[in-house]
C-alpha cells in the first residue's frame, strides 16, 4: 500500500497538536501575575474546604476564623504570643459590675463600619442577641451569657447566668463579632427569641460582611477561592493590600510550586519537608507559632480491657513513650509538649512544668508500676487511629512508634486503623480503648479544656471524676486572679497525670511560607490563624 | 424499534433505582456517624443538640422511610440538602458540575484526537516506530498512576518551565465571567473576554493531560486492535486488488468498521471521566463533582452521596443508551 497519504497525515495531526497547545499556553499567564492588580492583593494558599459558612453566627470549624477575623473585630481580643491578656479592641474598658454577674463594656468611640456608618450599642447588642438566638454551635459557648443590655450609645451591659464561667477569653473568637444591625437585618437576619428559625441572612453572609475590621467580603466561591477587599473606614488605619484572596489549594505539593512562582505569596499547608526545601529560597521566608493545638492519646478504663481499668498500667505507659524521640524524629523538633490537656502558653502551662510534674520516659519505673498493677509481663490494648495527619505527622506513624515505645515493657500496642470518622465515632461513644487523636481549642480559655477533661472527655475514658478535681476545675474558672488561677490550674494538671488517661505528645509548631514581598504578616494560635491588618506589600 | 427504545428507557430507569438503593445501604451500613463529622466536640457531647440534629436531617427516622423521602424528593426534582453544606445538594452539583464537565470532555476530545490516530497509525504501520510510540505512550497513559501524574506534569511544566499556569480554573487576580452555563470556556466565549478565555484554557491543559492519559491508552490500544481485525478482513484485500489509495482503504473501508469497539468503551470512558477525577482534582486544587463526591463519602452526608450516585448511575446508563443508538448509525445491520 502507498505510505503517502498516511504520512501526510500524521504529520498534519502532530503538527496541529503541538500548534493547539503552544498557542493555549502562550503568554496568558505571565501577563496577569505582573500585573498591577496582582501587587495591590495579597493571595493566601489554603486548604479551605472544611468552610461550611461564613456567618459570624454559626462558624464552627478551622479556616473561617481567620476571614471572619478580617471582616469583624470582636469586643477584646488578644495578641499573638500572649493569649492571656485581654486586650480592647471594639470594647476599650470593661468591669465586672458590683452585682457580680454583668460585665460593663465602653465602646470604641468613632469606629465605623465598611459602609461608614458609625457602630453604636444597639450593634453590638443586636450581634449578640442574634447568635444566643440564632443557638448554632458558637452559642454553646457562651450560654452563660444571659443578655446584652444598650446603656447608653457607646455602653453595652452582659448580663451573664453563670458568673463563674469565664467570658472574656471566649468572645474574643471571631463568632463572637459586631455586625452592623441595619445591614444584616436588610439581609434577613433578625435578634428576635425565634431567630433559629425566623434569620435567613446565612446566604448573604457567605459571601458578604458588614463588619469594622480591615477587609471586607465580597465572594466565596466553594473550594475555589474567598475575596475581600480594603475596608477604607477601618478604625486601625488603612489596611496595606486593596485585596486579600484566599485560595483554595489541598495539595501541599502544589501550594509550594504556586509559593516558589510567586501565584501565591503565602502558603499555610507545607508539611516539614516542604518547609526544608524553601531554606535557601532567597525570596521565601518562614514564620513559626506555637499553636494551641496537640495531638494526644487517650487510654480508657475500658470495660474490654481489665488491664487499662488499673491505673498504674496506665501510669507505665506514660512512662513508656519517647517523648523526646517523638518531638525530634516525627515532626523535626517543631512542637512543645505540655503536661496535660492544657497547651503551652496558656494560663499555668509551660514547658518548665511539663519536665516538673509531667510524663517522662522511664522504663525502670514503668516496669516497676506493671509489677504493682500485676502485669509484671504487661498486656495488651487496641490502639486506633484515623487516617489524618496533624502538621504533617501521619497518625499511622506516630502510632508505629508508640507501639515501638511500648513493646520496650512488654505493652503490646495492637493497631487499628481506620477512617477518621469511624475513629471519632468509636472514642465518642466510649467504646476505644487507646486512640490517638487530637484537640483544637474554640477560643483560648483554660476552661474549655479542663471542663471538657472532666464532662465529656472524661465519660469516653470511663473516668469517674473526683469530687476534689471537679471543684478544682470549677475553681480555677471562676478565680480572676491570673496568678492565682495559675497556682490552681498546676494543681488540676497533677490531678490529670495521677488519673493517667490522656498522653499528650505533639503540640505543634505551625510553620506557614511567606513571600519576602510581603511583610508584617503574623501568625496567632488564638484561633484564628492570623492578622491581617497589618500586613502589606514591602 | 419504538418499542426496543421503551424497553431499553424501561431497564435504564430500574438500573438507576437498584444502583441508589444498593448505595443507600452501603452507606447506612459504615460505622461512622455524620452527627460527629459535622458537629464540634462540645456539641456533638451535647445530647439535645444531638437529637436535635438528627431530627433535622431525619436520621432518627427508620431506613425505609429516609429511602421513601429521598424517593419522593427525586420523583419531584428535589435532591435533598447537604448535611455537610447545608445547601440544596442540587445546588451544590450546580456549582461544581460545571468544572468536571469542562474537564472531563476537553480531557475526553484530547484523548480521541490524539488516541484515534495514534491507534490507526499504529495499525496500518504495524511494528515500525509509530507501532512502538504508540505502544509506550499507552502503556505509560494506563499505568502511571493519576497523581504521579499530575505531581510530575505541575512540577515539570510549572514549577520548572513556567509554561503552564498553576492549580485553579483561573489566575487568581482574573476576574470569572457571568455565570451563564457554569463552563468558563463558553462563559468567556458569550461574554467576548478572550484575555480570560486564553486563562481559562491554559488552566484547562495541565489537568486535562493527566486525565486523558488513562483514556488515551486505552483508545489507542482498542483501535489498535480493531483496526488490525478490519484491515485483515477479504473486503480490504478486494479494495486493495481493485487499487484504491490506501487512504481511501484504511479511512473509508476499515475504519468506520473498526469504530464499534471504540466508540463503547468511548462512551464508557467518557462516564469514567465525569465520575472519577477525584485526584487530578484534589492535585489541581479544582472546584469539581470528584472532590465534591469524595468529601460527601468522607463525612456520610447522605443526601450528597445519594444524589450524586443517582446522576453518575444515570449517566452510566445514558451513555450505554446512547452508544446503543450510535451502532445503529454506524453499523446498516442493526437497524434492521
Amino acid at each position: 500500500m502507498s505510505n503517502q497519504g498516511i504520512s501526510i497525515g500524521r504529520r498534519h495531526a502532530m503538527l496541529g497538536g503541538a500548534g493547539i497547545l503552544a498557542s493555549l499556553l502562550r503568554g496568558t499567564h505571565p501577563v496577569l501575575a505582573q500585573s498591577a492588580q496582582r501587587k495591590a492583593t495579597l493571595v493566601i494558599g489554603i486548604d479551605i474546604s472544611d468552610i461550611i459558612s461564613l456567618d459570624p453566627a454559626r462558624i464552627a470549624q478551622y479556616t473561617n476564623p481567620m476571614i471572619g477575623h478580617a471582616a469583624y473585630d470582636s469586643l477584646v481580643t488578644v495578641a499573638p504570643g500572649d493569649y492571656i491578656t485581654i486586650r480592647p479592641a471594639l470594647a476599650t474598658e470593661w468591669a465586672y459590675q458590683p452585682d457580680g454577674k454583668t460585665i460593663r463594656f465602653k465602646l470604641r468611640p468613632g469606629v465605623k463600619f465598611a459602609s461608614g456608618n458609625v457602630m453604636t450599642a444597639e450593634d453590638v447588642k443586636f450581634s449578640f442577641m442574634r447568635l444566643i438566638n440564632v443557638k448554632d454551635q458558637p452559642q454553646q459557648y457562651i450560654a452563660h451569657v444571659d443578655r446584652v443590655e444598650v446603656v447608653d450609645d457607646h455602653t453595652v451591659d452582659m448580663v451573664l447566668n453563670d458568673p463563674t464561667q469565664p467570658v472574656l477569653s471566649i468572645i474574643a473568637a471571631p463568632e463572637f463579632v459586631i455586625v452592623e444591625k441595619a445591614v444584616a437585618m436588610a439581609h434577613g437576619a433578625t435578634d428576635a427569641a425565634d431567630a433559629k428559625d425566623k434569620d435567613t441572612a446565612v446566604a448573604w453572609f457567605n459571601e458578604n460582611s458588614c463588619g469594622t475590621g480591615p477587609y471586607r467580603l465580597t465572594g466565596w466561591q466553594r473550594n475555589q477561592q474567598i475575596q475581600m477587599v480594603r475596608n477604607p473606614n477601618y478604625w486601625g488605619g488603612a489596611p496595606g493590600y486593596e485585596r486579600v484572596l484566599i485560595r483554595h489549594m489541598s495539595e501541599s505539593a502544589a501550594q509550594l510550586l504556586a509559593l516558589k512562582r510567586g501565584d501565591i505569596d503565602v502558603a499555610f499547608n507545607l508539611i516539614p519537608e516542604q518547609i526544608a526545601t524553601l531554606k535557601d529560597d532567597p525570596a521565601i521566608g518562614v514564620l513559626g507559632a506555637t499553636s494551641l493545638d496537640f495531638v494526644y492519646m487517650a487510654v480508657a478504663e475500658s470495660p474490654d480491657n481489665p488491664a487499662l481499668q488499673k491505673r498504674a498500667a496506665r501510669q507505665a505507659i506514660g512512662h513508656a513513650i519517647d517523648y523526646d524521640g517523638i518531638i525530634r524524629n516525627l515532626i523535626g523538633g517543631n512542637a512543645v509538649r505540655p503536661v496535660t490537656f492544657i497547651p503551652v502558653g496558656m494560663n499555668g502551662s509551660t514547658e518548665a512544668l511539663t519536665k516538673e510534674i509531667g510524663f517522662r520516659e522511664d522504663l525502670p519505673k514503668a516496669k516497676a508500676l506493671l509489677a504493682e498493677a500485676g502485669l509484671p509481663d504487661g498486656f495488651s490494648f487496641q490502639l486506633a487511629y484515623g487516617n489524618a495527619a496533624i502538621a504533617g505527622v501521619q497518625y499511622q506513624t506516630l502510632a508505629q512508634k508508640l507501639q515501638a515505645d511500648l513493646a520496650r515493657v512488654g505493652i503490646k500496642a495492637e493497631l487499628a486503623p481506620m477512617d477518621q470518622l469511624n475513629a471519632r465515632t468509636l472514642y465518642t461513644s466510649g467504646k476505644a480503648q487507646g486512640i490517638i487523636t487530637f484537640w483544637n481549642p474554640p477560643a483560648p480559655e483554660n476552661e474549655l479544656w479542663s471542663g471538657a477533661t472532666i464532662n465529656r472527655v472524661a465519660k469516653r475514658v470511663h473516668w469517674d471524676v473526683p469530687e476534689p478535681v471537679r471543684k478544682l476545675v470549677a475553681d480555677a474558672g471562676a478565680e480572676r486572679d491570673i496568678a492565682k488561677s495559675a497556682a490552681l490550674y498546676k494543681q488540676y494538671q497533677q490531678a490529670m497525670i495521677d488519673a493517667a488517661h490522656h498522653f499528650v505528645m505533639i503540640q505543634p509548631i505551625y510553620q506557614v511560607a511567606v513571600r519576602k514581598s510581603v511583610t508584617g504578616f503574623v501568625l496567632t494560635a488564638a484561633g484564628w490563624q492570623a492578622e491581617l491588618a497589618g500586613v502589606k506589600p514591602g | 424499534m419504538l418499542r426496543y427504545l421503551l424497553s431499553r428507557l424501561a431497564t435504564s430507569v430500574a438500573m438507576v433505582l437498584l444502583a441508589t438503593v444498593v448505595i443507600f445501604l452501603i452507606a447506612n451500613t459504615v460505622p461512622g456517624d455524620p452527627v460527629l463529622s459535622q458537629l464540634g466536640d462540645m456539641a456533638a457531647s451535647n445530647p439535645a443538640t444531638v437529637a436535635a440534629y438528627r431530627a433535622k436531617w431525619g436520621l432518627d427516622l427508620p431506613l425505609w422511610e429516609r429511602y421513601w423521602i429521598f424517593l419522593r424528593g427525586l420523583a419531584h426534582g428535589d435532591l435533598g440538602t447537604s448535611i455537610a453544606s447545608n445547601r440544596p445538594v442540587l445546588d451544590d452539583i450546580t456549582d461544581y458540575g460545571p468544572a468536571t464537565i469542562e474537564l472531563a470532555t476537553v480531557g475526553f476530545v484530547l484523548s480521541l484526537a490524539v488516541g484515534l490516530p495514534l491507534g490507526i497509525l499504529a495499525a496500518v504501520r504495524r511494528d515500525r516506530w509509530i507501532d512502538h510510540v504508540a505502544r509506550a505512550v499507552s502503556l505509560v497513559g494506563v499505568s502511571a498512576p493519576t497523581f504521579w501524574l499530575a505531581f510530575i506534569m505541575l512540577a515539570i511544566f510549572y514549577g520548572a518551565l513556567d509554561w503552564a499556569p498553576g492549580p485553579g480554573r483561573l489566575d487568581p487576580v482574573a476576574f470569572p465571567p457571568d455565570r451563564v452555563t457554569g463552563l468558563l470556556l463558553i462563559d468567556t466565549a458569550l461574554a467576548g473576554d478572550w484575555d480570560t478565555f486564553r486563562d481559562a484554557a491554559a488552566h484547562l491543559v495541565l489537568p486535562s493531560i493527566v486525565l486523558a492519559a488513562a483514556t488515551l491508552g486505552l483508545i489507542t490500544r482498542t483501535t489498535r486492535a480493531a483496526m488490525l481485525e478490519a484491515l485483515s478482513q477479504d473486503y480490504v484485500r478486494v479494495a486493495r486488488a481493485k487499487g484504491l489509495r490506501a487512504r481511501l482503504i484504511v479511512l473509508g473501508h476499515a475504519l468506520p468498521n473498526a469504530m464499534l469497539p471504540v466508540v463503547t468503551l468511548g462512551g464508557l470512558a467518557y462516564a469514567n471521566l465525569l465520575a472519577g477525577a477525584v485526584m487530578t482534582e484534589t492535585v489541581f486544587s479544582w472546584p469539581g463533582l470528584g472532590r465534591y463526591t469524595f468529601r460527601s463519602a468522607v463525612t456520610v452526608d447522605f443526601p450528597a452521596i445519594m444524589a450524586v450516585t443517582t446522576i453518575v448511575a444515570a449517566i452510566f446508563v445514558l451513555v450505554n443508551f446512547l452508544v446503543d443508538l450510535s451502532y445503529a448509525l454506524l453499523d446498516p445491520r442493526v437497524r434492521k
